[in-house]
């Protein structure tokens, strides 16, 4: 390495407050550093040709868009879109499953990783700490084709293992679990539990692995617990890592996670499972309703990144430090 | 290893070049076709036919053209037509499957050569059955060559081995097969001492579309409620607005309240749809009749010895008082449309049009449907015998042929236009004669769609937020989820969402066509 790679120009430590060293003017800075600023640039294309650009197709909410006329051909109508999704019959609900969804994920998908890291963290024999490690994120690696098939092949009311043991051998009812809009979303928390919990422990993981280890050590000198240690000492040095994350996932609280909706939804649930999700895919790609869909798509884009804004705002105010 | 800043820049660039002609790529493919050169999308259901390969071969010499064929899976046809009418390339002839929102829109807006009373000139073009190209329409206006399927295609299989434990024969009214459901369900026809059979097999059906020819369209028909939409009292009245249509679902729900319909009808996967009747759990499916020679293969497979004794078909079924209505097909799936940004001028279209001529002849519609003669079939008494099929090159040419080719027939397809290929099973070929027979004769009882050339505006904006309403309903009311009440309620939702506008539209263009 070069010498003047050696010194990456933001290195503060988590507690300092502000840049180590004083302002440099930015062409100053540019010279400097420019191999650096060189490599940003592949970064900086890659945004700008597949995230950016793409962009500019949202002008099509603002049209009555037929393909084959193109942007500039077809015609614009303003906010009509907008209108007919506020005022129609399906935007109560999609909101109501969207946001019911969000708040289920906010309470038992986002801290399963968390309390799972912690209780992996508390294994001594590392054999056995790793062993559990891997096995639970291995579902990660399947599609969500694959869990709704075993779902159903687990809840089918006639042959599922889980519906022939509650019903035969527990004395249950009859269930069509895959069918019962009351079931649809803990069968959905469910599944992602299942499939996300695992992986997510690794950041959580890698953090705790961080945690100065004289820190116990002092700590268990001055006569303190293992409970002790670990609200102290444990918690306190994860918590960045924790509110990281919940501001990022903040971002995707209305991305329900498509395809696996999509699989699970059937005539019975539909009115539970229909997110903005599979409804622009629906109108949108099947029915060719482009304009419309992407009017839905804009306003949850748009509501997303409030909820990023809004929670990084709300995370400074509570003292800790924001994404940005 | 070392790495200077030089050779980081030289990757930085190598990698930021590589991005951006990823980004503006393929831009010059599929541009304006030579005229010796005929570009096509078709559907595909294997794979894709190698253009060196004999059949491709053989349709560029009857074309008298080379072919560019994109071949899209089956699957994701739908998406890809939608993608490819949003982009610049889309290729002289087109397999268009059906009158979807984005092709209607499309074609309104010019993207396609009307064909109305252009056809004529060529004599292979010509529609065969006014009907059916009517049908294929959008609102008169004819848009693309359609591609021919039979006029009636439903029909009912039963187990037969189960009909004979049981001593009962082939229903032919719709309490004959209430009674069949039943005995099926209780009598214990496969005779292991368990119950743990039933009648009638319905799967989730794939669209919520709500004319879908599904088993529900096909059974209300049978009750004498519209296909789809009807004339009662001088306007066209869609089939829910019918006390038939409540006669037949209260008919279906208590099938399915006493256990006579699989449990699973709202989930299980309509691929998985013969599962169930080979493998012996349920006896009884409402579909096409075509599903018998794959039912026959699956049972086979089963039971080499036996399985021709395991099949029984019935036709459409009559109602408790005698009356007999059955249900249609639409007579067409999909078309051949020819793009006008990619066919400019008259002249050119006249001469796809005429490429597209040799192709319809006899010659080439028996070269798409049954392959190469001698090759993998010879003629015998006016059938298609196959041979050497265990020839690797031979299998190669049916697989280019069943999978492929056959999509682009416009008036030959399977079991029509084309030499029949003849079971070597008795009872196969006692089955098909049957089907012919049960085609003939529930012909003479159709039940037609006056509504089927007619596009009405609102329900191509509204109809993805429309059709649920009532297709979902009408699930929830035979799950017992919802009561008769609510199912009119739901009915009325669907009136008030712009069902109401949709049926004014259609009862306007259809005067406008000066329908009868």
């Amino acid at each position: 390495m070069a010498t003047d790679l050696a010194k990456p120009p933001v290195q503060a430590a988590p507690s300092e407050p502000g840049r180590a060293s004083g302002r440099v003017p930015f062409r100053t800075a540019l010279r400097r550093y420019r191999w650096l600023y060189l490599m940003l640039v592949p970064g900086l294309v890659y945004f700008a040709v597949f995230k950016y650009l793409p962009m500019y197709g949202l002008t099509i909410a603002f049209q009555d868009f037929v393909p084959f006329l193109g942007y500039s051909g077809s015609e614009w109508v303003g906010f009509k879109h907008f209108e007919a999704l506020f005022t129609g019959p399906d935007f109560g609900r999609l909101m109501f499953n969207t946001l019911f969804l969000a708040v289920l994920t906010v309470l038992f998908v986002f801290p399963a990783p968390i309390v799972v890291a912690l209780m992996l963290n508390e294994l001594r024999v590392s054999v056995l700490k790793r062993s559990i490690q891997s096995l639970i994120y291995i579902p990660h690696f399947l599609s969500w084709a694959i869990v709704a098939s075993l779902t159903y092949l687990l809840l089918a009311v006639d042959f599922g293992v889980i519906a022939r043991f509650v019903h035969d051998l527990v004395g249950g009812p009859k269930v069509d679990y895959v069918a019962q809009p009351d079931w649809f979303r803990p069968i959905i928390i469910v599944q992602t539990l299942w499939k996300a919990t695992g992986w997510g422990t690794i950041i959580y993981l890698a953090a705790l692995a961080g945690v100065n280890p004289n820190l116990y050590e002092a700590a268990r000198m001055d006569g303190a617990g293992r409970w002790r240690q670990f609200w102290h000492i444990t918690l306190p040095t994860i918590r960045p890592t924790i509110v990281v994350m919940a501001i990022l996932t903040s971002g995707n609280l209305l991305d329900a996670s498509f395809e696996q909706i999509w699989l699970m939804t059937n005539s019975l649930n539909r009115s539970v499972a229909d997110v903005f999700d599979t409804y622009v895919y629906y109108i949108g790609i099947t029915q060719g309703a482009f304009s419309y869909s992407t009017a839905v798509g804009l306003f949850k884009g748009v509501a997303g990144a409030l909820l990023i804004f809004g929670s990084n705002w709300l995370a400074k105010r509570l003292g800790q430090r924001g994404l940005f | 290893m070392k790495t200077t800043p030089r050779r980081l820049l030289a990757g930085t660039v190598a990698l930021t070049t590589a991005l951006l002609a990823a980004a503006c790529g393929g831009d010059d493919a599929g541009r304006q076709a030579a005229s010796n050169e005929l570009t096509m999308m078709v559907p595909l259901f294997g794979t894709a036919p190698d253009p060196k390969g004999e059949v491709h071969q053989a349709v560029e010499k009857v074309v008298g053209k080379k072919l560019k064929i994109t071949w899209v899976p089956n699957a994701e046809y739908g998406d890809k037509t939608n993608v490819v009418l949003a982009s610049d390339e889309i290729p002289q002839v087109m397999v268009v499957q059906g009158k979807t929102a984005a092709f209607v829109q499309a074609a309104q807006a010019g993207a396609f050569w009307e064909l109305t009373d252009r056809l004529d000139k060529y004599p292979n073009l010509k529609a065969k059955s006014e009907q059916a190209e009517l049908n294929a329409s959008i609102n008169g206006k004819v848009f693309g060559i359609y591609r021919v399927r039979p006029l009636l295609r439903s029909a009912v299989l039963y187990r037969k081995d189960w009909l004979d434990k049981l001593d009962l024969k082939v229903p032919e009214t719709v309490d004959e097969l209430y009674e069949v459901a039943k005995a099926f369900t209780e009598k214990d026809p496969d005779g292991n001492g368990k119950k743990d059979t039933y009648g009638l097999i319905i799967p989730k059906w794939p669209t919520p579309v709500f004319c879908s020819s599904s088993p529900y369209n096909v059974i209300e028909t049978w009750f004498g409620a519209p296909n789809c939409y009807g004339d009662r009292g001088g306007r066209l009245t869609p089939t829910f607005d019918t006390e038939e249509f409540y006669t037949a679902n209260r008919w279906l729900k208590k099938m399915v309240d006493e256990g006579l319909v699989n449990p699973d009808f709202a989930t299980l996967d309509s691929a998985k749809w013969n599962d169930p009747f080979y493998q012996g759990k349920g006896g009884i499916i409402i579909d096409v009749n075509v599903r018998a020679s794959q039912m026959y293969g699956l049972l086979k497979e089963q039971d080499p010895e036996n399985y021709g004794d395991k099949l029984a078909m019935g036709g459409n079924l009559k109602r408790s008082d005698g009356q007999k209505f059955s249900q249609p097909f639409d007579g067409y799936n999909g078309f051949l449309a020819v793009s006008k940004q990619s066919v400019r001028t008259e002249a050119e279209l006249d001469d796809v049009l005429k490429a597209l001529d040799r192709l319809a002849t006899k010659e080439g519609q028996t070269l798409l449907a049954n392959g190469i003669e001698g090759r993998n079939f010879k003629l015998e008494n006016g059938f298609d015998v196959p041979v050497n099929d265990d020839d690797p090159a031979v299998k190669t040419i049916n697989n280019d042929v069943d999978f492929a080719f056959i999509q682009l027939g416009t008036w030959a397809t399977i079991g029509m236009g084309v030499y029949e290929q003849m079971p070597t099973n008795e009872a196969e070929r006692e089955n098909l004669r049957i089907r012919k027979e049960l085609v003939e004769l529930d012909l003479q009882t159709a039940v037609h769609n006056p509504a089927l050339p007619i596009v009405s505006p609102t329900y191509v904006s509204k109809g993805a937020v429309l059709d649920p309403i009532v297709s979902d309903a009408r699930v929830k009311y035979l799950a017992g989820e919802i009561t008769e009440e609510q199912l009119r309620a739901e009915v009325k939702r669907w009136h008030e969402s712009g069902g109401d506008q949709v049926v004014t539209e259609i009862n306007d263009l259809h005067a406008e066509l000066g329908g009868d």
